[in-house]
């Protein structure tokens, strides 16, 4: 990388404030670090994985904006890829995975499905978009995303942490997050897993009583 | 057996490896004799999408993009015709087919009306396209019967927040759908011409 774009700041200073901020060098520094080695989450959940992975492969190599080790677990992993369908079934599971993964993290929803729910919006399985659970900085249309697309989608991302100054980040402020973390609210979009004795029974019950009633 | 079988796989790598220097070395030799160039060239992305490519043949894509078919699909958008003055004709007659025939019902159109009579008149009022519900299925451009909805080859079309394309970011001009399907257009304009002259010769016929 040139030096030159680590160095000069190219926020862009009002002529009155100039003598009022100093823009250090630190964040450019601070955000070439993070830009450059976004470490996404490995998992995929419909085809669009299919295309994450092509991406992730020879040709397109993310390894050019040092994206290349897709970690397995959260713990270690920048950016959340959802690459699929997300179904009613599956969103605990990954929200669960979002609140493991540490700061900073971003979310990149891929695809129709995970951005809005996409030909399932309306579906009885599936969740109208991740954006519901989960806080998106970068949504990528298309069905799926060509590989290309994905890249055009992750530098997009890496412009917006080029732009994300260490002083106002949220995750270095002292006192509660102002950013409450999403818990997934059991509603109309969500299967509350604990009923599901109670629904077999009562659905159970309901047959026995047709055959009754036969 | 033995590692055998370890050993032939990683020599298919590490000649990968070393066939991305000589290939170097080989473009080089083009450049300085043919003017050709490895990188960011067209002849270069062809040569590496070929069979004849041994070495790396990653796409540098910011840079260079790999060309895409023409029957490529996108997200759609709407075909308008210059107007002699500088006027935009839109196709779009706002008939709704495409909304629905669209499957995941991504498409709303408002019909204009004409504000002396009050009557609704074929053109698009407002016309949205939620580019995140998209499925690029191009239903909407199969069952046009105006040749108004087309599919794009645009796909940087990645954003922070959810996309909505209206009426502004879906209008382009017909030469850029000429551009980008060459073949198609020329099929169509061929076909329009053919039905406009079998239209007067059927009118001439009756006249008589």
């Amino acid at each position: 990388m040139n030096p030159k774009d680590i160095n000069l700041p190219g926020y862009e200073i009002p002529e009155e404030l100039k003598h009022v901020i100093a823009i250090t060098a630190l964040d450019r520094l601070y955000n070439w670090g993070r830009r450059s080695s976004v470490w996404p989450l490995m998992f995929g959940l419909a085809c669009c994985a299919i295309e994450m992975i092509a991406t992730q492969a020879a040709r397109y190599d993310l390894a050019r904006f040092g994206m290349e080790v897709m970690r397995p677990t959260p713990r270690q992993a920048d950016l959340m890829i959802v690459a699929g369908t997300v179904t009613k079934k599956m969103v605990p599971a990954i929200v669960r995975l979002y609140n493991q993964m540490p700061e900073p993290k971003y979310v990149l929803a891929m695809g129709a499905c995970a951005s809005s729910g996409g030909p399932f919006k309306e579906g009885y399985n599936v969740v109208a978009g991740i954006d519901k659970f989960l806080p998106v900085d970068v949504y990528v249309p298309g069905c799926p995303p060509t590989p290309q697309a994905l890249i055009n989608g992750l530098i997009l991302l890496q412009k917006k942490i080029d732009k994300e100054s260490i002083k106002q980040v949220r995750w270095y402020r002292k006192g509660p997050d102002s950013v409450a973390i999403p818990i997934p609210v059991l509603g109309p979009d969500l299967i509350d897993t604990r009923r599901i004795p109670d629904i077999k029974a009562h659905t159970l019950s309901s047959t026995s009583k047709t055959d009754d009633q036969s | 057996m033995y590692g055998k079988g370890l050993l032939k796989g990683l020599s298919v790598t590490l000649s990968r490896f070393f066939y991305t220097y000589w290939d170097d070395l080989v473009w080089f030799w083009r450049r300085i004799t043919k003017g050709k160039r490895r990188y960011y060239s067209p002849e270069g992305i062809a040569h590496r999408s070929s069979k004849e490519a041994r070495g790396i043949f990653t796409v540098q894509y910011p840079e260079e993009k790999l060309p895409v078919p023409e029957e490529f699909r996108y997200l759609p958008f709407l075909v308008y015709d210059e107007g002699l003055d500088g006027t935009k004709e839109i196709r779009c007659t706002s008939c709704g087919i495409c909304a629905k025939v669209c499957p995941p019902q991504c498409i709303w159109i408002v019909r204009s009306t004409d504000p002396a009579t009050g009557r609704p008149r074929p053109q698009p009022a407002e016309f949205y396209i939620d580019a995140d519900i998209c499925m690029n299925c191009g239903l909407c451009a199969e069952f046009c019967p105006f040749d108004a909805i087309k599919m794009d080859h645009d796909y940087e079309m990645a954003s922070y927040t959810r996309t909505l394309l209206n009426l502004d970011r879906l209008l382009k001009p017909a030469s850029y759908y000429a551009s980008i399907r060459p073949l198609n257009a020329a099929r169509e304009e061929e076909a329009r011409k053919a039905k406009l002259a079998s239209k007067a010769a059927k009118a001439e016929a009756k006249a008589a």
